[in-house]
Parts: structure tokens; sequence; C-alpha cells
């Protein structure tokens, strides 16, 4: 996994863009709790291979939250969040829907193996990495999905990097360090706890923190105005 | 250089993030501007030898900026910012300084070819890259900062060179010394990695929520009152 605490501080930056009026310590605690909890998948790897980065890590899981939440907000006559929580608590849970999409599943997503991401549709590990460059002798050239052309028989192959399934991939992570085969070998397990694994994971951790400092430092607006 | 879509992402998440009530689409052009500024440093290049990731590059500039706005809404009788533009120039100003500061320059830092933080007094490119982590075995591991790292800088970290001996190739300058390349190839870098896309991607749809019609969003979740209700409290 990247980190959970680089999921943390980018998840912070985004929560402070989108939750609005109702940014205070409580709303960011939900979210920062949303943004740890897919972790959990990794303590389902000794009895699931695979199950790190398949069973919390994927999009079909937010499609259907989506779905949930706005059949329950829009079509229902009485709303069930909006009854307990109130609008506060619907704007709440779209940003950590949001955040798990973006600062969770998709970072991971461009990271090691990646995360599988139609799971449980479709099981198949995909990596998201690459470049876009444009380039005054080629042209736009993008390597983040790769298109091959046979040219003898004309089919073509697409290749969105995709790294195996749950049966053939395993994501390390502080629960099975290694390859569950090897960690079963093994003398003495090592157990990494990542912060920051790069230096841009660094700076994502810092952004958190820099976003929530200087919001905390910021006067407050003058009354009467909205955000 | 980091691409400078990047930058301009990081500011808009920014830009969202704090400028608060003063958020509207001109303070957000604003200082999406200014997270995109430092990289016209690299235009400087052309006819001062190492000036890339250099004279825009350091962290002079942000702390005169943060002295200067400080003493004027802080410590002066009365602020020329805030007599001319009221809070919301005061705030938009602080914001503008955070994504010139922490959207333009700070990402060169964390990845090469690293940004010369203390020129002119010191002349060093620096990367924090490296990693830090908790073994159960090896206790807590880190490489980002090493005390006894080789180079010219005088800063614990690592140090890529000085603008004498590293060049650093940009879309605008090539070959990244003096003098106009006319024939060379120039590649404009979008994004050079998945998780540039990723903040990229999140930083648009931030915005498009953002700036959803008003209109719509109150009509259909009823939550402007609300929201009027909670930033008076």
């Amino acid at each position: 996994m990247v980190s959970s605490i680089v999921h943390a501080g980018f998840a912070l930056v985004l929560a402070a863009g989108l939750l609005r009026g109702s940014y205070d310590r409580r709303a960011l605690a939900v979210v920062l709790a949303i943004v740890l909890l897919p972790e959990a998948d990794s303590l389902l790897g000794p009895v699931m291979s695979g199950a790190h980065r398949t069973v919390g890590h994927n999009f079909v899981f937010p499609a259907a939250a989506a779905l949930l939440i706005y059949y329950d907000t829009r079509i229902r006559e009485e709303s069930a969040i909006r009854e307990r929580f109130a609008d506060r608590g619907v704007r709440i849970a779209w940003v950590a829907l949001f955040v798990h999409v973006f600062a969770h599943v998709s970072l991971d997503w461009a990271h090691l193996d990646g995360v599988n991401v139609l799971w449980p549709l479709h099981d198949s590990f995909f990596r998201l990495e690459g470049e876009l460059v444009w380039s005054s002798a080629d042209g736009l050239v993008q390597t983040f999905v790769d298109v091959e052309l046979d040219p003898e028989t004309g089919d073509r192959r697409v290749d969105a990097g995709s790294t195996g399934t749950t049966q053939s991939v395993h994501v390390n992570n502080p629960v099975e360090p290694d390859d569950p085969e090897a960690l079963a070998e093994a003398e003495t397990i090592d157990r990494r706890f990542p912060v920051a694994g790069r230096g841009w994971r660094l700076y994502l951790l810092g952004l958190g923190l820099f976003t929530v400092i200087a919001r905390k430092l910021q006067g407050d607006p003058p009354v009467g105005s909205t955000e | 250089m980091a691409p400078t879509l990047l930058n301009a992402a990081l500011g808009a998440l920014l830009a969202a993030a704090l400028l608060g009530p003063a958020f509207d689409g001109r303070t957000v052009s604003v200082v999406v501007a200014a997270a995109v500024l430092p990289n016209l440093d690299a235009v400087a290049s052309l006819a001062v030898a190492g000036a890339t990731n250099t004279l825009l590059h350091n962290v002079w500039i942000p702390l005169a900026l943060a002295g200067l706005l400080y003493w004027d809404t802080a410590l002066r009788e009365r602020s020329t910012l805030r007599e001319r533009h009221g809070w919301r120039g005061v705030r938009t100003a602080w914001v503008v300084l955070a994504g010139f500061a922490a959207a333009g320059v700070a990402p060169d830092l964390f990845g090469t070819p690293g940004a010369n933080l203390l020129y002119p007094i010191e002349d060093a490119y620096y990367v924090v890259d490296g990693l830090l982590l908790f073994s159960t075995q090896d206790g807590i591991v880190q490489t980002f900062v090493s005390a006894t790292a080789d180079g010219p800088g005088l800063l614990p970290f690592e140090s890529t060179g000085t603008t004498e001996t590293r060049a650093i190739p940009t879309w605008v300058n090539p070959d990244g010394r003096p003098g106009l390349a006319l024939g060379a190839e120039r590649e404009f870098v979008v994004v050079e990695a998945g998780w540039q896309a990723v903040v990229l991607a999140s930083a648009v749809a931030s915005l498009a929520v953002r700036f959803r019609p008003r209109t719509r969003a109150s009509a259909e979740t009823g939550d402007h009152a609300g929201d009027a209700g909670e930033a008076s409290r």
C-alpha cells in the first residue's frame, strides 16, 4: 500500500476543498476513518488469496455506494441520512466517497501491482503507470495504455497495465509482508510499516498537514459571507 | 521543473481548500497562476546560465513575501491591502503565496532534478527523496535526511549539483543552457507518473464539484441555507 499516512495527507487536502461549511474536526475524523478502513482487507489476506488491494480497493463498491447515497437522498421521500445527520451528513457522505476514490483507490492504482479495479465483477489487477508527453518530434505520446497491432493478423491487443489476478498477485503489507508461501518458510518476519516510500509521498503528506494548519491559522471570515 | 499541469492542479486543490468564502473563478485563477509562475525561471535560463529551478525556486522569495504580507496585515496600524481589497484581498493574498510556495516551488524539491533552495546565498540543487518506514526488524529506517551527504550543499539533503554542473532540460530550453536551440526536439511533459495523473484528475473533479451551478445544488439538496447558518455560527 501507499502508506495510509500518505492517503490521509492527500485526503485532508481534498476534504478541506470540498467540505465547505461542514469543515470541522468531526467531519475530518469521518473522512479519515473512511480512508483508513479499506486497509482492513489486508487482514483477510491469510484466508483469501490476494484479498489486499481487492476487497477494499476497487471501483465497484464506490459506484454502488454512490448509487445508494443518490437513491437515499434524492429518490426516496424520506432520506435516512438526512433524517439522522441533516444536510451536513449528506455532504460529508459524498465527500468521504470522493476522498475514498481519489485519495485511496486511485493512488494505490498507481503503486506497485495496482488495485483490482473491477472486483468482484472481474478479477484482474491493473496498475496505472506511464507518462503523457507532447514531443515536437513524435507528437503526443502516452504510455499508460499499450495498444499493440499484430501486423499479420490485424489483431489488436490492449494492455491497460494488467498485472494478474487474485491468484497470482500479492501486494505486500504489514500483515503479510511477503508472498504467503515465502512467509511460511521464513524464520524471522520483517513487518514494515511505511510512512513515505518516495519524495512525492512525503510531499503529499506534508501538503495535508500544511492545509490543516493553514485552515487553523486563518482568520474567521466576516459575518454574512458564505462558502 | 515539475510538469506545469501538476503545479496548476496542486494550486487548484490548495485554492479550493484554503480560499473559503473568497473562492470564485477569479481568485482560483490567480492562485493557479501563482503555482505555475515559478516555472517561468526556465524562460530566464535561455539568457542566464542555470536559471531553471533556481531563480524562482528558492525559499527567499516566499519568505520575503510572507514577511511583507504579515507586516502589512498584522503589524501596521492601517493595512494597505485590507483598505484597498478588504477581507477577500487579504485571504486571497495569503492563498496565492501558499500556491506559489507549496504548489509551485515545493513539488520540485521532492523529486529530481531538485530545487536550488538557498540560491543566491548558496548554489546547490537539493532533492528530498528517499523512504521512511518502521520495520519490526530494523526499527525506523529513513533516507530522506542524511547528515553525511556528498555534494556541494550545506543542508542535510541529497544534492544533485550546482548551476555550473547541472543543466536542467525543459520544453522551453531543451538543453538547459543559454541560447535558443531552435532545431532541438522539445518535450512538453503533461504527466510523468501515474500518481500525477491521479492528482490532476482529483483537481479537475474537485473544481467541477465546487463550481457546480449554485442554483441547481441548492434547489436539489437545500444546502445553501445550511451553509449560511454554518458560516455565520
